[in-house]
């Protein structure tokens, strides 16, 4: 407070010997610049929210409010597109469905990511950089190329409709991108920290599991985030592989378009719950982002 | 001696317990008899009270469900459909009744009509069974046809279905058989849900003094139902652009559609072409010309789309067709309809500020019927009604007059035998006289004319704005999907709303539009007859001609008509309705 103080007053010192303003206007003037950015954060904020402020609007209104006139704020509030939802075990089991092969995508690719990437990260063999390139490259691929064979070789072998074939498929996505990312993280971590650990007697897994690991926590953390988001908004490969058992929730969503109109209100309510995984999920990995975005290479 | 008496012994032990057995047998049996029986009068009374039938035929129509369903007891089987009101009653109500019924779990699927197809290519191409039965518009009843691997219904029903076929099925009882059936006359796809396309406008503007006379000032005749579609532009441009406002609302004479988007196909495709008449005279399928303007030969082969080939595509008439519905979705229609989908348009009469609409479908009947919206009276009866579209200068008697969505049980031979049985079951436990009335109450979509002709439908009939008399009439069998002509409905479709959707935004005029898409159609049936795909009808593409050839012969492709815009004419709703009774009434 002081410090402030004594600076608010050297400024004022300045200000009367080159500034023709008065101290007292610029005081008015730095509160204005202080509203001004206020304002402008403000109005930011409120266009970054709106659409999802939007949803949730339309969500909690029936379908003749929504295609009525346009308003602010539910005028008849309703629940019904949330209890349609909850109650339907067709429409809630999506939900869980993509929850589950999501998870069980995230388990596979980053137990096979881990071991991968410590080794692009640590060995040298031949061809290392171009198979580390090529995994890259899989990713360039359009899903979509990929619909027919996939579709035949999880029917032959009995997979089709499953949850795990949904969640092998995506791992040909998810896995290089895990690595790729992974890779980076580790190879900011010093050789020399594996030596001394094995100078100190920990076994090769003790030492990944209790020494190596935290150290790249934040790069595992933004990895899964990734994953996350590929396998929980990916659709074309998801819808293929399965039918009934299986089907994702962007699957049951397109249900809501019919020929006789759009239900609005269910589909606001279904959009609604699909964003709240992703904010879960961001949630628990926030402290994570930044450094997960330079990817490891500080 | 003991040895003997051993033996009578174990006889008698014998026949004991086989006389016990089958005393017990048929106690289990009929103990299992009196359960079934029991669950379906509980089905009855719980979900199925309006029906043609019965309580006691009703009953008995379930116990033959259960009875014919016994080998498939306990097996899962899945079926799908597209969401309508009346397939998600398919699904909540009937799948549970079913297989509570039959002992079968079955779950009745709901997706998208786009999701339906894809899954639908992807079972009949890569030969795999991923449902056990769809509801697939007839609309692909071309592509069924000439595939070879969907179930030929007539022959299954009178081969490994004979003891799986309803005895009361009464098939003759359809209204909407004709649209399954191949050009050989067997079925392919049994109907479950249909609706069509209409005319709709505002009976109660239309019946206003004021207006009246406003209109006959400006136009010389009397404000009615268009039965042209002079009168149709006269109309929309007089509330539009003469009457502009109603009770303080801005009103608009028109309501259409133009976003690129596939349901932008669907207009054209469906029937605005040949509402126009680019087609042939003949229901369902123009012959030789039809609704999509292909044309095909006596064997029913695909020769050609373009004016070149004989085809009808980007003849004068769809020219016609397609430069009204630019013209009039620009001026007449409100602004923000150019960037709308079907889905967002459709609703929009009901908001009350459209005068009315050429094209309009009566799956929108229920949502238009409720007492909230803006266009029904206090007591929750329409303000509008519904009467056949106006047909374009070059219409001809015989032509079909607008579209009709038969959604329809179809199944593939890649469904092991079994699992296709027992989705037949179901298929006709949705379609019985038992449940059928009860679901045309729930979704108006009715495909027997028994349920048309109930006393049920009778008391509905002044909610639902003439949906009930254009059933009745026998001229509704003029309103036809999609017919045999086109090989390929899925593959064929998107080139519809790619290639429209310039001429709908004024990038490209109508007849540039058209040329291509009659190009792209005839490429891609050629491309599709090299590939060998087809199992029967394949397309044979004549030699491309100059246009003036065809021009000159009878019939499709038409030559331009010299006034295109003859004088608009209308008549009173309900002279309109009278004359459209004394059609005769259908058979009940």
């Amino acid at each position: 407070m002081s410090y402030q103080l004594e600076n608010t007053q050297r400024g004022e010192k300045y200000n009367t010997i080159f500034s023709k303003v008065s101290p007292a206007k610029r005081r008015n003037r730095t509160a204005r610049a202080h509203w001004r950015s206020r304002l402008l954060l403000g109005l930011y904020l409120a266009l970054m929210i709106l659409p999802i402020y939007w949803l949730i609007n339309m969500s909690l209104q029936t379908n003749s409010e929504i295609l009525g006139s346009m308003t602010l704020w539910p005028q008849n509030l309703t629940f019904d597109n949330y209890i349609g939802i909850f109650t339907d075990s067709s429409w809630y089991m999506g939900y869980v469905n993509s929850m589950l092969y999501v998870a069980m995508n995230m388990l596979i690719t980053i137990s096979v990511a881990l071991p991968a990437a410590y080794a692009f990260s640590r060995y040298t063999f031949i061809g290392d950089k171009h198979l580390f390139f090529w995994l890259l490259t899989n990713l360039m691929a359009p899903p979509a190329v990929f619909l027919l064979p996939y579709f035949q070789l999880y029917y032959s072998v009995g997979l089709f409709d499953t949850h795990i074939a949904v969640a092998l498929a995506h791992c040909l996505f998810n896995i290089p991108l895990a690595i790729w990312i992974l890779e980076g993280f580790m190879s900011s971590v010093p050789k020399e920290i594996d030596e001394t650990a094995y100078i100190d007697g920990y076994s090769f897994p003790r030492f990944f599991v209790k020494i190596f690991i935290p150290m790249i926590r934040s790069g595992i953390g933004v990895t899964l985030f990734f994953l996350f988001m590929f396998s929980w908004v990916e659709l074309l490969l998801a819808r293929t592989l399965t039918a009934t058992d299986a089907q994702p929730i962007g699957m049951i969503m397109t249900r809501t378009s019919t020929a006789s109109g759009i239900d609005w209100g269910t589909l606001a309510a279904a959009g609604v719950l699909t964003i709240i995984p992703g904010i879960l999920v961001v949630y628990f990995v926030r402290n994570h982002i930044a450094k997960g975005f330079a990817l490891g290479r500080t | 001696m003991q040895k003997h008496y051993n033996k009578s012994r174990l006889t008698k032990f014998k026949l004991t317990t086989l006389a016990a057995g089958l005393l017990l047998a048929s106690g289990t049996l009929s103990a299992q008899e009196e359960d079934t029986r029991a669950i379906a009068e509980r089905l009855v009374d719980e979900h199925f009270q309006n029906s043609t039938l019965s309580r006691e035929e009703q009953i008995e129509e379930l116990m033959w469900f259960a009875k014919a369903a016994e080998p498939f007891r306990g097996m899962d089987i899945q079926t799908v459909a597209e969401g309508l009101t009346t397939h998600v009653y398919e699904s909540e109500v009937l799948a549970e009744a079913f297989s509570e019924l039959t002992g079968i779990n079955l779950t009745h699927n709901i997706i998208g009509e786009g999701d339906v197809v894809d899954t639908m290519q992807n079972q009949m191409q890569s030969g795999n069974s991923i449902y056990d039965g769809f509801v697939n518009d007839t609309d692909s009843i071309g592509t069924h046809i000439r595939y070879g691997t969907t179930i030929n219904l007539t022959e299954a029903m009178e081969n490994e279905w004979a003891d799986y076929t309803l005895p009361t099925l009464d098939l003759d009882d359809f209204i909407g058989l004709q649209y399954g059936t191949g050009p050989d006359g067997s079925l392919y796809q049994l109907p479950t849900q249909q609706f069509a396309n209409l005319y709709w406008f505002r009976h109660d503007w239309f019946q206003r003094e004021d207006l009246q006379e406003q209109f006959r000032e400006i136009y010389g005749y009397d404000l009615g139902v268009p039965t042209n579609w002079t009168a149709y532009q006269d109309i929309a441009e007089f509330f539009s652009e003469h009457v502009g406002e109603i009770d303080g609302t801005k009103v608009y004479g028109h309501m259409d559609y133009g976003r690129r988007d596939p349901s932008l196909g669907w207009r054209f495709h469906d029937s605005w072409l040949s509402m126009a008449g680019m087609g042939s005279p003949g229901v369902p399928s123009g012959n030789p010309v039809d609704d999509w303007g292909i044309r095909v030969n006596e064997d029913s082969q695909p020769v050609g789309a373009s004016v070149s080939r004989g085809g009808a595509t980007n003849s004068p008439a769809s020219v016609f067709a397609m430069q009204k519905a630019v013209d009039w979705l620009r001026d007449f229609a409100p602004p923000e309809a150019q960037g709308m989908t079907f889905g967002e348009a459709g609703p929009v009469p009901a908001q009350g500020h459209i005068a009315q609409q050429i094209f309009w479908y009566t799956a929108f009947t229920a949502d238009m019927t409720d007492p909230a919206v803006a266009v029904t009276d206090d007591e929750g009866n329409p303000l509008w009604r519904m009467a056949p579209s106006p047909t374009g200068p070059y219409w001809e008697e015989g032509m079909k007059v607008g579209y009709q969505d038969v959604g329809a049980w179809t199944f593939f031979d890649s469904t092991p035998e079994d699992r296709r049985t027992a989705a037949w079951l179901f298929g006709q436990f949705t379609v019985s006289k038992t449940v059928s009335l009860e679901k045309l109450m729930h979704g108006l979509t009715p495909i027997r004319e028994s349920d048309i002709f109930s006393e049920q439908m009778t008391e509905m009939a002044p909610k639902l704005g003439g949906l009930v008399e254009f059933y009745r009439s026998p001229n509704e069998s003029n309103w036809t999907p999609t017919g045999t002509n086109v090989p390929d409905y899925p593959r064929m479709a998107p080139l519809w709303w790619q290639n429209l959707a310039p001429v709908m935004s004024g990038e490209v005029t109508p007849q540039e539009g058209l040329d291509k898409l009659a190009a792209d159609m005839d490429s891609t049936m050629n491309r599709l007859a090299r590939a060998n795909v087809f199992d029967s009808y394949a397309p044979v593409l004549n030699e491309e001609q100059d246009p003036q050839f065809w021009l000159d012969q009878e019939g499709a492709p038409k030559a331009k008509l010299d006034n295109e815009m003859p004088q608009g004419t209308t008549v009173p709703y309900d002279e309109m309705m009278e004359a459209w009774m004394a059609a005769g009434t259908r058979q009940e």
